[in-house]
């Protein structure tokens, strides 16, 4: 702007918040608890039309930007720059690389088929197209659920095999890390690293977003140390600092089975106010249209010519 | 000169017109003396009597006219030689003919309806033939129109237009398929390349009438982009449908829908370009009010002229489209001067856009709805808003932002500016044309111009409007004068100026000196 100086506040762009988390997007989450976990002083801003962009979450400051895209995320971008590293004295360790290997390849890998394929895309209306009109979305529905499923390598042929595959190679992950982790509050002694931010990214928006009949849910749920570890760390670094906490993350009985009937039904999901309201406004809109074009038709239609009138005229 | 024809004529007051009259009203005039040999009724050869008898009796057809209006009926109006077009089509455009009460309205009247059908564009030629009604009824006339429909009903045409969605003047090649099923239908696919880095392909379909409406229906599909990179970090695609709904001498009302999406892949814009990268449903009305009364678009010495374009957006139940409010108004009046062609031109133009709905106050204006200044091309011949500045490049002025900072290893960070528009903006001008005394040019129509203008643009969205204040809008105003040569083309109108800075902000794109802008009408 014209005479206007560049500001010194930090700002996180993101997805914009639902199901109780500040982002819903499980892009976007892992830098908000990134720089909650640094304790960074930063707000929050939200881009809701760009659902198929890779760029976002980007980090700001005045000029200074950080894209998603560029240089392995908005995390190591944010280390490169000296912004906030969290990872200074950890990224040498063997245990560092491989946990950030599993976490960033099994577990990013197993969440986004949850999201498109697993529940067949149930939470995206919310995450990603609250604010967008129902045409783009669906376009872009379809869009982004080719776009994972080809990321994914999943064809018609081999479909079975790699949901078996990414199911099996998520709980050996969840297996990992909850013996890793025991009853530590970090994953690396009793700092907090990008890990801690991406994997309790990753465990509340399986706990929170996706429906309760998810695969990737219940196989998460077995293991409870990892629940705790998420209740504390939310708790401490989420709700702590905002105004309206959130409710807690639901518990769940140790005695938590995997038999029985393979969850594949659908929950209902009820009709919000606003789609009641969006209903009706289309029902009004199209009378009115229907009444606007039959009063035009009967005022203005039919030019026929008139007959000639004959009429007698003098030389 | 009259042509006499063959049989007498049972009413000696409407007597077969064939004369320059009539070479007059039709367009082709190779073909009439041809014809005219051909219109005889009963094919026999005129005699050398015969022939001066009708002679005789045109001439005193025409004095008649001359001296008083002579009463006529129209009876019938007969349609020859459209295999495809439906007869009701070309008599919708004669109607005209029937309310003619005299031979001379006649005569005018079918000037007027020769000119509609050749305006369909759907026939090789028209021929109006005005021949006497049944004896049984003196005093009436019937009317006879032959047209000749287009042989070849693919037509391939380039040129430079100006389009509404590309918002700029363009060079554009279509083909055109006509008449397809008979309704003076006209489908064309086009491909257009703006001056303002814009590309546009799109296929489009015209009505003459439509379920008898008295305008033309126009609808059309498009795919765009509009590349911003350079001046505003973005570049806007859209995929659209517009209908023009009314389409007269003055009015015009279209409607869009379209699929917009911005994009940045540069990834260098500034923070409120970063804000607005997405897509949006467009769904908006546009009514333009135009009157043109200048003598001509390019190079305007006399008349004045006013044009209305008021826009809105967010025509949908869906309360997630684009709300958006815009209003733009021209006002030009050019005063002849008496000497070499010099012709005094003034124009003032402003427009506003706010967005609507809840919050409307404090949310952003869409950025590619907003109003751009400066670029290529003459504000003499760009009717239609504020859009242009002689001697500011394109988009070269008004609210800018710094872009994203780039690490320059051997300068230690360097960045530029975007500039995002504005809500308001406002230019006038002041125009003073002249032919030289060379006569080569004047042939040629290449004359020369001194000009002054001005303008400035603010914010008002994002509750900017609470820092607007008209003395520091005033006090911002962007000036500039100079004096240049017009040089008129077939397809635009070029000027090479010599452009004088007088007044300019900071991180304005200005600068004095040589300056070409290439407009069309």
């Amino acid at each position: 702007m014209e005479g206007d100086q560049e500001t010194e506040v930090y700002t996180l762009v993101a997805r914009k918040p639902s199901f109780d988390l500040p982002t819903a997007c499980p892009n976007c989450l892992p830098a908000y608890i990134y720089l909650k976990l640094a304790q960074l002083p930063f707000e929050l801003a939200f881009n809701s039309t760009f659902p198929d962009s890779d760029e976002l979450p980007y980090f700001e400051n005045g000029t200074y930007v950080a894209y998603n895209n560029e240089d392995g995320g908005v995390i190591e971008k944010l280390k490169k720059d000296g912004i906030v590293n969290l990872d200074a004295q950890l990224q040498s360790l063997p245990e560092y690389l491989s946990l950030k290997a599993l976490i960033a390849s099994w577990l990013e890998e197993a969440l986004t088929y949850e999201i498109w394929v697993g529940t067949e895309g149930i939470s995206t209306s919310k995450i990603y197209y609250s604010d967008l009109p129902w045409v783009i979305s669906k376009v872009l529905f379809y869009k982004q659920t080719c776009m994972a499923k080809n990321r994914l390598g999943i064809t018609k042929e081999n479909a079975e095999q790699r949901e078996t595959q990414i199911y099996k190679r998520a709980g050996e992950a969840y297996e990992a890390l909850s013996t890793r982790l025991g009853e530590q509050k970090f994953l690396f002694e009793d700092r907090p690293s990008s890990l801690d931010a991406f994997l309790l990214s990753h465990m509340l928006f399986i706990i929170q977003v996706l429906p309760e009949t998810s695969v990737l849910r219940c196989k998460l749920l077995e293991h409870s140390n990892l629940v705790r570890y998420a209740e504390k760390l939310k708790a401490e670094f989420l709700e702590a600092s905002s105004s309206s906490p959130s409710p807690p993350l639901q518990s769940f009985p140790s005695s938590f089975t995997r038999k029985g009937s393979k969850p594949k039904s659908k929950p209902k999901v009820e009709k919000t106010e606003e789609e009641k309201k969006f209903k009706k406004r289309a029902r009004f809109f199209l009378a009115a249209q229907f009444l606007a074009v039959v009063i035009y038709l009967s005022v203005m239609g039919g030019g026929s010519s008139d007959e000639v009138e004959y009429e007698d005229e003098d030389d | 000169m009259a042509n006499p024809a063959e049989t007498p004529d049972p009413n000696p007051s409407t007597p077969k017109l064939e004369s320059e009259e009539i070479e007059e009203i039709n367009g082709d005039e190779e073909e009439e003396e041809e014809e005219y040999e051909e219109e005889e009724d009963d094919g026999k050869p005129q005699t050398r009597e015969d022939a001066i008898a009708s002679r005789i009796q045109a001439a005193s057809l025409f004095r008649r006219m001359r001296a008083a209006p002579v009463p006529v009926r129209v009876h019938d109006v007969i349609v020859k030689g459209n295999e495809k077009t439906k007869d009701h089509v070309i008599e919708a455009e004669v109607d005209v003919l029937r309310e003619a009460t005299t031979l001379q309205e006649l005569l005018k009247a079918s000037k007027v309806a020769n000119f509609n059908l050749q305006a369909l564009d759907i026939f090789d030629s028209v021929k109006i033939t005005i021949d006497s009604g049944p004896p049984e009824l003196p005093g009436t006339t019937n009317v006879v129109i032959h047209v000749v429909e287009s042989k070849s009903p693919i037509t391939g045409q380039i040129g430079t237009f100006t389009k509404a969605e590309a918002r700029s003047s363009s060079l554009e090649g279509s083909l055109k398929y006509k008449n397809i099923f008979g309704y003076g239908d006209i489908w064309d696919g086009s491909l257009a390349y703006g001056c303002d880095h814009s590309a546009e392909v799109g296929l489009g379909m015209y009505l003459p009438r439509f379920r008898g409406r008295p305008t033309p229906f126009t609808s059309r599909v498009y795919l765009s982009t509009q590349e911003w990179l350079k001046f505003s970090s973005y570049k806007e695609r859209a995929l659209g449908l517009s209908f023009g709904l009314i389409a007269s001498k003055y009015h015009e009302l279209v409607y869009t829908t379209a699929w917009r999406n911005l994009i940045d892949p540069s990834q260098m814009a500034s923070t409120s370009i970063r804000r607005q990268l997405g897509h949006n449903l467009v769904s908006a009305l546009k009514y333009t009010f135009k009157f043109d009364k200048r003598n001509s678009p390019l190079r305007p010495t006399r008349g004045y002229s006013f044009i209305s374009t008021s826009q809105i957006g967010g025509l949908a139940p869906d309360s997630r489209t684009l709300r958006f409010l815009r209003q733009e108004v021209d006002l030009r009046y050019a005063v002849p001067l008496g000497f070499y062609r010099a012709a005094l031109n003034f124009g003032v133009s402003g427009g506003i856009t706010f967005p609507w709905g809840s919050g409307y106050k404090s949310r952003a204006s869409y950025v590619p709805e907003r109003f751009f200044l400066g670029g290529n091309i003459s504000p003499v011949c760009s009717l239609g808003g504020p859009s242009a500045l002689w001697g500011f490049k394109t988009r070269g002025l008004g609210p800018n932002e710094p872009r994203r900072e780039v690490q320059d290893e051997e300068n230690g960070g360097t960045y530029e500016r975007d500039f995002v528009g504005g809500d308001v903006a406002v230019t006038a001008f002041a125009d003073l044309s002249f032919d030289f005394p060379v006569k080569w040019f004047r042939d040629r129509g290449i004359h020369g111009h001194v000009f002054a203008c001005a303008g400035n643009m603010a914010e008002l969205s994002e509750n900017k409007y609470r820092k607007f204040s008209g003395p520091k809008f005033l006090e911002t105003f962007r000036s500039s004068v100079g004096a240049g040569i017009v040089v008129p083309t077939s397809l635009f109108r070029m000027e090479l100026n010599y452009c004088h800075i007088l007044k300019k902000q900071e991180h304005d794109r200005a600068k004095s000196g040589l300056f070409m802008t290439f407009s069309t009408s």
